[in-house]
């Protein structure tokens, strides 16, 4: 009786039902005869349960009210038709302003002998690409995905996703780095923002390091800088900090690309004690300047500039 | 401050008398000439009050100074002539700001330099038969400055003799004064033809120039010292190993040998290096933002930031084009008034487009 149910069932649904479900479907049993009625009752249970989601609900799709009795059977009035739920549909390619305090930092001046007008009249012209190009705030850490215009790519369109390593440079030409390992080839590729091939920047995951420069990646091993092409943008809310993820890498065998053990480099996010002896720690604090943090001339706080300007930068933003 | 001007006169005074009477013999002025060569600034002695009052009074006095020359009615201003084949123009006198990025409309990026055009007016003109009995020539300022800044001695037909450049000499402050113009910071002649003569106390702006065009830009490049003669010249020196004593920057042979058995004058030797007036020849101008008056120049310059420059019209022959309809003898704000903003080169990227989709 179950067998020919099943069959009915499994026939009905086929003719109707145009979606292709996967050919390996688990079954629990391993025997033949039995495997492919399972089999069949599993699809139409799964396709049932497809048929309920009301994102595929269609004409052309079945109704699932067919499986009910017939109104009228116990002389009731018919029951009132009451439309379904309407489907809630979450964009999340949108991506949402941010409402954290954030200044770019590529608009903040250098400390140099240049005149502030000369960085007024950048910054105009920053606030005019980032009105035509949504520039998200993002941190060194984040993963990223540029999309940029490419004339030797096919589709003249180029893709490409990565860890952000590195920001520099000041003004219009301020650049980020972003690094991934494709096909065990680790890949670095410096964008500069305000250029005009880049079509899109999306922040993939928004999250802060231990550092402000990841370049030691290049001597971590490989896991570390894997970020997968496909990956989906994790949700993150506008408010609120950044999450800061305290990881602390393990490195390849010595020699690295730069000594990061010595303390010019100030390095939190490496397992040191998994790569280093004790004593080549301390071989290392022989390169570091104790009287640095107590150089006055070197300090230049930055705080009410940042301020200025981004007044300056919203206001206009928002114009 | 009256009293230190009225010492000051007596010996400007004092030594202009002096040396105009003994002006073909210089090396005897070293002993009669008494030269203020303090290093001091004017509002040394003077109470706070006394320095806002001075700074605030020269500032208005400047600012007046500008706005009437920028007034045609109160004096005519001289007939405008159209322009022909083999005419010259003035140039210009700005100040470099810093460099920037720029993109064309293909997505290839060069530099440019932003040259600031501040407070250049035309001071004086010299007829042909002044200058040199070839061209006439149109002295041009650039930069505001208070009239106690030490000038480039201007070695003109007027000062035969070298006396301290702590101060402006007297005979520019009168130049400045007949021009009514407030004193400025650099005076550069500018080889012009009879038909663009313009009056002195013009004040000339950025949008003179239009993207497209081709120009020059001397400066005084950034003095770099007594060098040696691998950076001055960049010889290739010595290797650093393989036994060589005490040889590794040296300039190695000066010269032949045996038969002139000399060193010809002129042989690159170490020497002082920079700080001398170079060109550079055919910079494309890109942008010209016409309300602060900024150029956008490509590629680099010589000098260092807010240093002083001369801009004028290539004298390359390829880069000389006639297509463009530039300003002649120079941009009138009251009459061509209505430019915009920015003006753009055809091929620059203009930051307000949407990103670049490359076919």
């Amino acid at each position: 009786m179950e067998v020919t149910a099943a069959h009915k069932k499994s026939r009905f649904v086929d003719a109707h039902f145009p979606t292709r479900l996967p050919y390996n479907f688990p079954c629990k049993n391993g025997r033949s005869d039995m495997a492919a009625c399972a089999k069949g009752l599993h699809r139409c249970t799964f396709s049932l349960r497809l048929l309920r989601d009301p994102r595929l609900q269609n004409e052309r799709f079945v109704s699932t009210s067919l499986c009910r009795p017939a109104p009228g059977h116990n002389g009731e009035e018919p029951p009132k038709f009451s439309p379904p739920a309407k489907p809630v549909i979450i964009d999340k390619t949108q991506t949402v302003a941010s409402l954290r305090k954030f200044l770019s930092p590529e608009f903040v001046p250098p400390r140099q002998r240049t005149d502030p007008f000369k960085f007024a009249i950048e910054r105009k012209d920053m606030i005019r690409r980032r009105k035509v190009l949504h520039i998200p705030e993002f941190y060194v850490g984040s993963i990223l995905a540029v999309t940029m215009a490419d004339p030797n790519a096919s589709g003249k369109i180029n893709r490409f996703v990565g860890i952000c390593i590195q920001r520099g440079g000041k003004g219009l030409g301020a650049t980020f780095v972003l690094r991934n390992i494709i096909d065990n080839q680790g890949v670095e590729i410096c964008y500069e923002m305000y250029s005009p091939r880049i079509q899109k920047i999306d922040v993939l995951k928004l999250e802060k390091r231990l550092d402000d420069n990841l370049v030691y990646l290049r001597d971590a091993l490989s896991e570390y800088s894997t970020v997968d092409p496909e990956m989906k943008p994790v949700p993150f809310s506008p408010t609120g900090e950044v999450t800061v993820n305290k990881i602390r890498v393990r490195m390849r065998p010595k020699p690295w690309s730069k000594r990061w053990e010595r303390p010019k480099f100030n390095i939190q996010g490496i397992r040191f004690d998994l790569a280093l002896t004790p004593e080549q720690t301390e071989h290392a604090q022989k390169w570091a300047h104790p009287w640095l943090e107590y150089d006055m001339l070197r300090e230049y706080d930055t705080s009410n500039l940042e301020e200025r300007i981004l007044r300056e930068v919203q206001q206009e933003m928002s114009k | 401050m009256a009293a230190w001007s009225c010492r000051l006169l007596l010996q400007r005074g004092t030594r202009v008398i002096s040396l105009r009477a003994a002006a073909e013999s210089p090396s005897h002025l070293v002993g009669c000439v008494r030269s203020v060569n303090t290093t001091t600034w004017f509002d040394e002695h003077l109470t706070e009050e006394n320095q806002e009052y001075m700074r605030r009074s020269v500032a208005q006095e400047y600012r007046r100074q500008t706005a009437d020359s920028l007034n045609p009615l109160k004096d005519e201003p001289w007939r405008r002539h159209e322009w022909t084949q083999g005419s010259r123009r003035v140039g210009l006198v700005a100040v470099k700001l810093g460099m920037a990025p720029i993109w064309t409309k293909t997505g290839e990026r060069h530099v440019a330099t932003m040259l600031q055009v501040q407070d250049c007016h035309v001071v004086k003109h010299l007829s042909k038969e002044e200058f040199d009995g070839h061209t006439a020539a149109l002295l041009v300022g650039g930069k505001n400055v208070s009239p106690f800044h030490h000038l480039n001695s201007l070695l003109t037909i007027f000062s035969l003799f070298r006396h301290s450049d702590r101060q402006k000499s007297e005979e520019q402050m009168e130049m400045f004064r007949n021009a009514g113009v407030p004193p400025k910071q650099k005076l550069t002649t500018f080889k012009v033809s009879d038909n663009a003569l313009i009056k002195p106390g013009t004040p000339l702006f950025a949008a003179h120039f239009r993207p497209g065009q081709y120009v020059d830009v001397t400066a005084k490049s950034i003095g770099k010292g007594f060098q040696g003669v691998m950076k001055r010249y960049g010889f290739k020196g010595q290797p650093a190993t393989h036994g060589q004593t005490k040889t590794h920057r040296r300039p190695g042979a000066s010269g032949p040998g045996g038969d002139p058995a000399k060193v010809f004058k002129g042989k690159k030797m170490p020497g002082r290096m920079g700080n001398v007036f170079v060109t550079a020849y055919g910079l494309k101008i890109w942008r010209v933002n016409t309300k602060c008056n900024v150029l956008y120049v490509n590629g680099s310059v010589p000098g260092h930031k807010n240093c002083v420059l001369k801009i004028r019209d290539t004298i390359l022959p390829t880069r000389s084009s006639t297509l463009l309809s530039l300003p002649f003898p120079t941009y009138f704000t009251e009459e061509e008034g209505d430019l915009d903003e920015d003006l753009y080169d055809d091929n620059l990227f203009i930051h307000t487009d949407p990103s670049l989709t490359l076919t």
